[in-house]
């Protein structure tokens, strides 16, 4: 939306937003790629990929919260 | 209150889940009708009557149940409807203000005497009504957007370099298609379900410290039972009055995103 177009409600629309899908943002990245590294735990019997598939789902759900909602 | 017949030991026991939120039938063999039942019932026919009361024959300037009512509609309208649906607010006003009258009267039932049980402490009731906003959601979705553009808008969110999105539309997808009506349906249930339990114990504290087994020492703890029993009430009307507005606020949301995709 370009900012002619912007209507005041607009901003505490996006604030709102953030602030709720922020933590479920956070939640998905770890529960995917924790998980995915879970079953390659599983499949490889390692115990390595679960902790870096969390750390991973973390600072990549960080990196599009950033994206879409930091700017 | 079942919690009290358990209590044929010398020891204080505090009440468990499983006293709280188990009941048996109303009427013997319909399993199905117990007292949440009832207080579900009884919340939707409270709603109904109270929109027909204010909204059939509207008056220009309101009187009595209409008043009441109004401003509860422009609550409802402004802080709900407006900032999430915009100039789509109007047309969405009756389910969201449906949606919020029903949650609060679900949720004030825990702390009126003798109902005394918040209904969304059990977690059918709002998996219901979250699962109803999320298959609205999702058609309003597609029949707005298209089935692919909203799935493309959705986890395809503009402005990301090419190669990310391989790793960013897993963590998009599982966000808004399960965690989103997971959690709007869990929040509303676990504030009940903790605000009940609490009220109970505080409640029971009192009880048993000051009408059962009252001694010098156990009575202060007693009046700190029944104290507190007030503050909390006080405190869960609040919770209450808020986990209504969140859910309609929620509801409210992603009908909003479902219309316009996100920029």
């Amino acid at each position: 939306m370009s900012e002619q177009e912007r209507r005041p409600e607009d901003d505490g629309q996006d604030f709102a937003n953030a602030a709720w899908s922020i933590p479920s943002y956070l939640l998905a990245g770890m529960a995917i790629y924790g998980g995915g590294g879970w079953l390659l735990d599983r499949w490889l019997d390692t115990s390595a990929f679960f902790p870096i598939g969390v750390v991973l789902g973390i600072v990549l759900s960080v990196y599009l919260v950033y994206r879409k909602y930091g700017r | 209150m079942s919690a009290l017949t358990v209590l044929a030991d010398d020891q204080f026991k505090a009440p468990s889940p499983d006293e709280l939120f188990t009941f048996t039938p109303i009427i013997p063999g319909v399993d199905w009708f117990t007292k949440p039942v009832l207080l579900a019932l009884l919340s939707s026919v409270v709603v109904i009557g109270f929109c027909w009361a204010a909204f059939a024959n509207p008056k220009v300037v309101p009187r009595g149940v209409q008043n009441v009512a109004e401003y509860g509609y422009m609550f409802v309208r402004d802080q709900v409807a407006r900032p999430f649906l915009g100039k789509d607010a109007d047309r969405w006003m009756g389910l969201l203000l449906t949606l919020f009258f029903l949650v609060f009267l679900w949720n004030i039932m825990g702390v009126i005497p003798i109902l005394q049980f918040p209904v969304a402490s059990h977690i059918a009731f709002p998996a219901v009504l979250a699962i109803s906003i999320y298959v609205l959601k999702v058609y309003l979705g597609v029949k707005h957007q298209g089935a692919v553009g909203y799935f493309k808008n959705m986890m395809f969110p503009p402005g990301l370099p090419k190669p990310i999105y391989i790793l960013l539309s897993p963590i998009e997808f599982l966000s808004n298609m399960i965690i989103a009506p997971f959690t709007h349906a869990v929040r509303l249930f676990a504030n009940m379900f903790a605000g009940h339990m609490l009220l109970a114990f505080f409640s029971m504290v009192g009880f048993w410290f000051l009408f059962e087994k009252l001694t010098p020492l156990g009575a202060t703890v007693g009046v700190i039972g029944v104290v507190m029993t007030i503050i909390f009430t006080a405190f869960e009307i609040f919770i209450q009055f808020l986990q209504a507005f969140l859910f309609a606020m929620l509801a409210s949301m992603y009908i909003g995103g479902a219309l316009h995709a996100e920029h």
